[in-house]
């Protein structure tokens, strides 16, 4: 940013999906993350895509993340492959007062697994967010169990969060974006895909997402 | 059987039981319209048979293809245990029910060679092998059918027939990914790093690798194989509308680097740019002045009707060869760039050459654009849209029957097949759940498909990434026209070191009747899996055929409501068609929406979500930092009143809008407003 005056500044675009049971607060998570406001009232997530957070990483890298919450369909598990194309990374939600919501983290997980891949075919990073903590009747989530749960199903790793209280949200989301900037070492992102046509830019084509000098 | 089969069946239960428009089969026309009901506010209920979107529309991985074939010649009807389940005491006293068809049976002739060596695959399914310990649940995650695409929704019901599918390769049981770990995102990048690990080259004297059956399934979720092969043209129905409601911001495009033509045996680029002509080495100076001449004059041909006049009932071909135009001239006209047949007027063959060269230079050097990741992807990309705006889907989820009221003749609700009743204002349909009870004319049209799975280009240039139209004439008076697209792996449709090929053209026998000959005209064709051309033959210069599959599948696009006796609010989507462009889908979705709600705008543009605005607390440009707030983009909720759209970001906000009439330029924005 600042006018593209940092000659050997890097800049990323990435798409981080966010997904798990009706009503555990993804859109509250994505809310506060980005806009920091929180509401107790959202209805179904309705004429909108995905938010994005501008992130100066460090002096050197811009991180532009698109945070992708899932339209009202999604409760009967049919997102179509837009959702899922060219994700990099992940946060799979559930809510801490109800286990039901935990129970279906690891359906969530494979489906994702299942779904978009890295391009060299492993899984894409992603994280567990025990949400609505502020609310958790006592310690009930014991931390190691936790912790074995996250390294049988693949997870990087879980926090728990509170949207409400803002509480780790962007701890999450930084431990995210490391591990995203970890597997995009040497991408060779603009050449690849430099001929790529998006059709909202009038004549404009082969503009690359990434580079902003 | 996957576990997905019961994971929602909970919310499933909880179906509203009242929507504006049920909406079956989620091929292109039916998904503009879901998407276009649901942007103007209606309540859509969007429905497909199958397990994967898309319908006949559908792209699929190579192992979601095997299925898809498994499947067909099964023929199984997917919902068949659940048919006929109690529907009868949902009808009240003055209605009456009409069934809907469950079988499929909109695609014929499918035959499937394979022809590449059926040696096995190995190498790197050692490499997993040594760092492995798998996490629990990835040997069912191995069986799974694979790919990023979710074509295959959920069960694909692999039974692993296939060499090599149950090896657990693409189950990298990491998840503490270091850099060493990770491929650049670019598949010819994947490609060379892979090649230190295998030692698949056999032949010590071609150095290009062979590519066996066992590496395109392994790799097989680098496919995106089309049922439908179509392009866009850059000026056309299409383009339009993704741009004018923004649903162009799901997808990606590239452009079609060439038009090749097959002359004779001969297969060449087709000059049909201002500069390809100039720069063409095949036309001498003479033939660049005749065809610049001539397609300077198609660009305004109503202009100068005296150039035409008395040709007006003569076809095109004609009149072409009454201009002064060498051979070889009109050969690229007529094929390639009109690409019009022996009927067609010479008025229409003008408009047709005219509108190509309209689309010349919007986006590149040919008129046409393909979708990254396959054509499939653009019904996706509209049921997105329909979904953002609440539009509930519901795959491998149908419709047994209409309940028509007696009195009126309408169609008030439907029993889905779970036998829960629906009530709805109007029902769309795609042409294959109708049955033939409902038909006053039957449908003797179809298109004929092949899909071809090759080595190397059919005209290998300095890119080995091109993407190209081929046009092949009647080989034989008698035979049919046809259109074939070479897609690279840049596409995102096939592996690095594959290109796929599509054949498309109207049917006059089976597929691979009317497709064989030009297969075996342009390809080398094995006689048996792995086996290589005799060196010096003609067939050495020739990509080799790995793998075709043929089917034809029908043809409605010639139908229209008059065909059909149902209610009135009873829509039914037609084709798609056997044309290279879109227009035939899109002018119908449009026609079905007006008939639907006259006094709509059709696919007004969705807001950016990037120029959302909430509540107005100040659109901070710059983000200081990751841990602070500020970023004035986001997330919105329509109805909710702080909803505000930021069409010039550096400046203040426009006032709060109701998102049902967010006024928004449709082409200009930046893709990020906030940055200056």
């Amino acid at each position: 940013m600042a006018g593209g005056s940092v000659s050997e500044c890097k800049e990323y675009l990435f798409k981080v999906l966010v997904i798990g049971e009706l009503g555990v607060g993804k859109t509250s998570i994505i809310k506060r993350y980005v806009h920091q406001l929180f509401s107790q009232h959202y209805r179904a997530t309705i004429g909108v895509d995905f938010a994005l957070k501008v992130i100066n990483w460090d002096s050197k890298t811009l991180v532009r993340l698109q945070l992708w919450d899932i339209a009202g369909q999604e409760r009967f598990g049919n997102m179509t492959r837009v959702y899922y194309k060219e994700a990099v990374g992940a946060f799979v939600v559930f809510d801490v007062t109800r286990s039901s919501t935990f129970e279906a983290v690891s359906k969530w997980k494979h489906d994702l697994d299942s779904k978009v891949k890295l391009a060299n075919g492993s899984p894409i990073p992603s994280v567990l967010l025990a949400n609505k903590c502020d609310q958790k009747k006592d310690g009930s989530n014991n931390a190691s169990l936790m912790d074995n749960f996250c390294k049988e199903t693949g997870f990087l790793g879980w926090f728990e969060t509170s949207a409400k209280e803002n509480i780790n949200v962007d701890e999450a989301a930084r431990f995210l974006v490391e591990n995203i900037l970890l597997n995009d070492k040497g991408l060779p992102y603009e050449e690849s895909n430099g001929d790529r046509i998006k059709l909202d830019r009038e004549a404009a084509p082969a503009e690359s997402k990434s580079g902003c000098c | 059987m996957s576990h997905d089969g019961c994971r929602f069946k909970m919310a499933a239960d909880n179906l509203p039981s009242e929507f504006d428009v049920v909406i079956l089969g989620t091929g292109l026309t039916e998904s503009v319209i879901a998407a276009a009901c649901s942007r103007v506010g209606q309540r859509v209920l969007h429905l497909d048979r199958r397990n994967y979107y898309a319908g006949n529309w559908a792209s699929f991985t190579f192992n979601g293809l095997l299925s898809w074939i498994d499947e067909y010649k099964t023929q199984q009807e997917v919902l068949n245990p659940e048919l006929e389940q109690g529907w009868r005491d949902k009808i009240e006293e003055g209605e009456d029910v009409l069934c809907l068809s469950s079988v499929e049976s909109s695609i014929s002739n499918l035959e499937v060679f394979s022809y590449a060596s059926e040696e096995p695959e190995e190498e790197e399914v050692v490499k997993v092998a040594a760092v492995n310990s798998l996490p629990k649940d990835s040997d069912a995650q191995a069986k799974e059918p694979r790919g990023s695409t979710t074509e295959d929704q959920d069960t694909v019901c692999r039974d692993d027939s296939t060499p090599g599918d149950d090896e657990p390769q693409h189950q990298e049981p990491e998840y503490k990914l270091t850099s060493d770990t990770q491929e650049p995102h670019q598949s010819e990048e994947y490609e060379k790093e892979q090649e230190p690990i295998s030692n698949q080259v056999e032949s010590p004297i071609e150095m290009k690798r062979k590519i066996t059956y066992a590496k395109l399934v392994k790799e097989g979720r680098r496919f995106n194989i089309d049922l439908v092969s179509k392009l866009l043209y850059s000026r056309g129905l299409l383009v339009d509308l993704l741009i004018k409601s923004n649903v162009s911001r799901y997808a990606e495009f590239k452009n079609v680097s060439r038009i090749v033509t097959c002359r004779t045996s001969k297969v060449e680029q087709v000059p049909c740019s201002r500069a390809d002509v100039f720069g063409s080495k095949q036309l001498t100076m003479v033939e660049k002045r005749m065809l610049m001449k001539f397609l300077t004059f198609c660009l305004d041909f109503e202009q100068h009707p005296e150039e035409f006049q008395e040709f007006s009932e003569k076809s095109f071909w004609e009149y072409l060869r009454s201009k002064n135009l060498t051979e070889n001239l009109q050969h690229f006209v007529f094929h390639s760039i009109a690409m019009v047949n022996q009927e067609t007027l010479t008025e229409e063959g003008l408009k047709a050459t005219q509108h190509f060269l309209q689309c010349l230079g919007r986006y590149g050097n040919t008129p046409f654009l393909f979708p990254l990741y396959g054509l499939g992807e653009i019904p996706q990309c509209f049921c997105r849209m329909c979904a953002v705006f609440g539009g509930i889907y519901c795959l491998r989820h149908s419709v047994q029957c209409l309940v028509v009221d007696k009195e009126s003749g309408k169609c008030k609700a439907v029993i889905d097949t779970h036998g829960q009743r629906i009530s709805c204002s109007h029902f769309v349909v795609e042409d294959g759940y109708i049955r033939e009870e409902q038909r006053t004319r039957a449908v003797n049209r179809h298109i004929s498909r092949a899909v071809v799975i090759t080595d190397r280009s059919v005209l290998p240039s300095e890119s080995d990434q091109q993407i190209s139209l081929v046009t092949v004439p009647p080989l034989e008076p008698s035979s049919p026209a046809v259109r074939m697209v070479e897609l690279s792996s840049s596409s995102m449709t096939c592996m690095p070191g594959t290109y796929l090929v599509h054949l498309t053209c109207s049917s006059s026998g089976s597929a691979r009747e009317d497709l064989a000959p030009v297969i075996s005209r342009l390809f080398h064709v094995p006689s048996c899996p792995g086996e290589e051309p005799a060196q010096g033959s003609e067939e050495i210069e020739k990509p080799t055929a790995l793998w075709v599959m043929y089917f034809n599948m029908r043809d409605t696009s010639s139908l229209d409501s008059s065909c059909y006796s149902l209610p009135s609010n009873v829509h039914v989507c037609t084709g798609p068609d056997a044309s290279l462009g879109h227009d035939y889908s899109i002018k119908l979705a449009e026609s079905v929406f007006h008939q639907l709600l006259p006094d709509e705008e059709f696919c007004p543009p969705a807001p950016n979500p990037e120029d959302i605005i909430y509540d107005g607390n100040g659109a901070q440009v710059e983000g200081p930092g990751f841990d602070e707030a500020g970023l004035a983009e986001g997330v919105g909720t329509e109805g909710n009143s702080g909803l505000q759209q930021n069409n010039q970001p550096a400046e203040g906000m426009e006032p709060a809008e109701s998102s049902g009439s967010v006024a928004q330029g449709t082409t200009s924005e930046l893709e990020v407003p906030t940055k200056e």
